[in-house]
């Protein structure tokens, strides 16, 4: 390939480069601000998981019934807690 | 080509450049709020853009490389020293990575490719990926000023063009070579990707721990690369070098090993991030020393800092890179700084013997392994700087300490999957440990049986001490997972009446990444034993004349003979060996000595016969210049193919966890919420 050949390739790739970043989108993709709201669903979304893992756990046999109860009840506590702020702010 | 090679790496600096600046600049406006006569949305889109038109640039300039190689341009400086016409194609393609230009070229090309899937899946979510795509492009920034300024690849030969070129290096021709680097190149610079998402993430006060979801599978994908990459340079340097072992402590090993290891810890002490909101600090700073370091891994291997094997490539980059180092370590050290309110831990650790305290442990074993190899990696170049001498230090001192790290770190690898999350009552333990227990002191006696014994002659024998310790963890390890799979293939079973087959089927596609990870855990098992082989390993020189015999363990080796090859690239020399066992013949091995044309060097390509029990692997070391007659040297080495079967099985459960789940686990939770919140129960999200 010649140097000239070479540069004019070059040129046609920066042209096609250019124009394809440059390019007038109005189609482009925006978001609205996190809430803590969607912070708590999401939260909640992962308590929940916790609970299920704690509940099958439990049903494999690795835990005995009264450490079962214990963090069953400590996992259900919080998640509780998690709900009414989830509530009182879809109130607000 | 050169001309156009050269064009597209300055277009792809421009666009790379374009993209940090009106990246941060749209990101800042989106932040602050401030009016602007472009909107930031868009902005940001056009720095988005520029982004994936790099990724084409740096495309078209590796294709001119590629291209160059091919149709042995040697007015190229880069392909008149690394390729010649002689070459086959698939070490053509090697020749692209095998100099200082055409690596750092690959790193950027990967590097562009890793940004362009990231820009192409930014709906996810539009603002993190922002920040991560921002940040990538200032690490192809560094890249692409050093490939444009301080290592072009496209300079022109000065003077009369020389027919041929000088050849590729003839370590790296071999099959493995064609693989390995680019594996490894893929596991150092997907690390750039979790990166940016946990600096990006924390310089816009990320909302929750969703970064982590979005960056699983990134960060699986790249941890699999560099360990696949790692082992296939352990096999290459086990099956080229000579030298009878696949790990050496070379500087470069260890340079590509310490990201891997706190990699590993960050893919562990995430998901107590992810499930527990804990380790936060932790974790950031992991995958801010994970980037750091497989860029310190990149300056070994380039820059000629520490004398290796597997330096191909040396210069006086290292200035670059150190500046770059230093760079990105203020941008982390200062966002930590200003932002380490939005790190703060939801939830304290309760007990020293729990699932969390476990990762913890799992986490600084890790990191302590890092730090020493770390230490004896740098120690030649602080001793150098401080005494004006060089000290190294060799695989004894690595080995004294990595050996109990790695086995403590397999120990863990059996505890952790048994213990429950929080805390750990005394009949959990008994309930949990009993089998595995068992299992253990059962493999003790059996290894103390088979002569395994920690003493030799009366005097401890360290060698067999340790791999009666691994051989009796393996044990108990693999019953913990293998009940792990049991327990909960059992609950299935009952449920839906399947048998425990099927049971285990479902029960992994259910949670792919748990059990999944179970499977990369027996992988490390099966690893464990090969490694722990090597105590047993004997080798025997001898010069061979003809019919000549030599004896390792129970073969019998004989020199019937010795031919010759050649071909336009290499010339061969063969010894022919007869191998017994027990008065019979049972195969021939025939190691080899090539030299290769273009650059007149030896090479030695190892005769191996790979069985579950042991490797023979036979080396031709020459000829004996007195006698004519050659020289064999012959080893026994037991239980090295587990060492790769174990890899195959940790890139099959690497791959089980990047499958998502079929469906959640049965077991729906019942909470009704509370009726007074007295005080926001989780930071964060504000």
């Amino acid at each position: 390939m010649t140097q000239s050949l070479g540069l004019i390739l070059g040129a046609l790739l920066a042209l096609v480069l250019f124009v394809y970043t440059f390019w007038p989108e109005n189609a482009f993709a925006s978001q609205r601000e996190k809430t803590r709201l969607d912070f708590l669903q999401e939260r909640k979304e992962q308590l929940y998981e916790n609970l299920r893992d704690l509940n099958f756990e439990f049903r494999a046999g690795k835990y005995p019934e009264e450490d079962f109860v214990a963090q069953r009840s400590q996992l259900e506590n919080e998640t509780a807690q998690l709900m009414a702020e989830i509530e009182l702010l879809q109130q607000g | 080509m050169a001309t156009f090679g050269s064009l597209a790496l300055v277009l792809a600096l421009a666009l790379a450049a374009y993209n940090l600046f009106a990246g941060t600049i749209a990101l800042r406006l989106l932040a602050t709020g401030h009016p602007a006569r472009i909107s930031p949305e868009r902005l940001a889109d056009t720095a988005r853009r520029a982004g994936i038109a790099g990724f084409y640039a740096v495309t078209a300039a590796a294709f001119a490389l590629v291209w160059s190689v091919f149709t042995n341009d040697f007015s190229i400086t880069y392909i008149l020293e690394h390729s010649n016409r002689a070459l086959p194609a698939a070490y053509k393609f090697a020749a692209l990575w095998s100099g200082q230009e055409g690596s750092l070229l690959l790193w950027a090309w990967l590097l562009g490719t890793y940004g362009f899937v990231l820009r192409l899946m930014h709906k996810t979510d539009v603002k993190l990926y922002a920040y991560a795509g921002t940040i990538l492009a200032g690490i192809q920034v560094f890249f692409l000023a050093v490939l444009n300024f301080a290592a072009p690849p496209f300079s022109l030969f000065r003077g009369a063009i020389p027919p041929d070129g000088n050849g590729l290096n003839p370590l790296l021709q071999y099959p493995e070579m064609v693989i390995h680097p680019p594996m490894l190149y893929l596991g150092y610079v997907g690390f750039s990707v979790p990166f940016a998402f946990a600096l990006g993430a924390l310089m816009m006060r990320y909302p929750g721990e969703k970064w982590i979801r979005i960056t699983r599978s990134w960060t699986m994908v790249t941890w699999l690369f560099l360990t696949v990459g790692i082992f296939l340079g352990m096999h290459w340097a086990y099956a080229v070098l000579g030298w009878g072992g696949y790990w050496g402590w070379d500087p470069v090993e260890n340079a590509s090993f310490m990201p891997w290891l706190t990699g590993t810890a960050f893919l562990h002490s995430v998901m107590m991030q992810e499930k527990k909101g804990m380790m936060k600090s932790w974790n950031v700073w992991l995958i801010f020393s994970t980037f750091l370091l497989t860029m310190l891994g990149t300056l070994l291997t380039r820059a000629g800092l520490v004398s290796s094997v597997h330096a191909f490539a040396q210069s006086s980059i290292g200035s670059w890179f150190v500046t770059f180092m230093c760079i990105v370590a203020a941008v982390c050290i200062f966002t930590y700084v200003l932002q380490r309110s939005h790190l703060k831990t939801e939830h304290q650790l309760e007990s020293l013997v729990s699932r969390e305290s476990s990762f913890l442990f799992n986490n600084l074993v890790l990191l302590t392994a890092c730090f020493v190899i770390l230490w004896g990696t740098l120690f030649p170049i602080l001793s150098e700087y401080v005494q004006g001498t060089k000290v190294t230090v060799g695989a004894p001192w690595y080995n004294k300490v990595a050996v109990p790290v790695g086995l403590f770190l397999l120990f863990l690898t059996g505890v952790g999957p048994l213990l429950p999350w929080r805390a750990t009552s005394l009949r959990s333990i008994r309930r949990n440990f009993v089998i595995p227990v068992i299992a253990l002191w059962a493999m003790v006696v059996v290894c103390l049986v088979a002569g395994v014994r920690p003493w030799t002659d009366g005097a401890f024998d360290a060698g067999n001490f340790y791999a009666l310790v691994a051989f009796a963890l393996a044990a108990g390890v693999l019953t913990a997972i293998l009940s792990e799979f049991l327990r909960g293939a059992g609950v299935i079973s009952r449920q839906t009446h399947r048998n425990i087959l099927s049971a285990t089927w479902l029960l992994t596609r259910r949670n792919t990444r748990r059990y999944g990870g179970y499977i990369v855990h027996i992988g490390v098992v099966v690893i464990v034993i090969g490694l722990a082989g090597a105590a047993f390993n004997r080798n025997q020189e001898q010069e061979l004349a003809l019919h000549d015999k030599l004896v390792i363990g129970p073969y019998s080796l004989e020199q019937v003979g010795a031919t010759q090859d050649t071909n336009p690239n290499y010339d061969s020399d063969y010894a022919l060996l007869d191998v017994y066992k027990n008065g019979k013949k049972l195969f021939q091995m025939a190691p080899e000595k090539r030299v290769y044309a273009a650059s007149g060097q030896p090479q030695t390509m190892v005769a191996i016969h790979s069985l579950p029990t042991w490797d023979l692997y036979v080396v031709y070391e020459g000829t004996n210049p007195g006698t004519g007659q050659p020289i064999i040297k012959a080893f026994l080495n037991p239980l090295v193919s587990w060492i790769w079967a174990g890899l195959v099985i940790i890139v099959f459960g690497t791959l089980v966890a990047l499958v998502p789940n079929l469906s959640s686990a049965t077991a729906a939770p019942r909470v009704a919420a509370r009726s007074t919140v007295p005080e926001p129960v989780l930071k964060g999200g504000d």
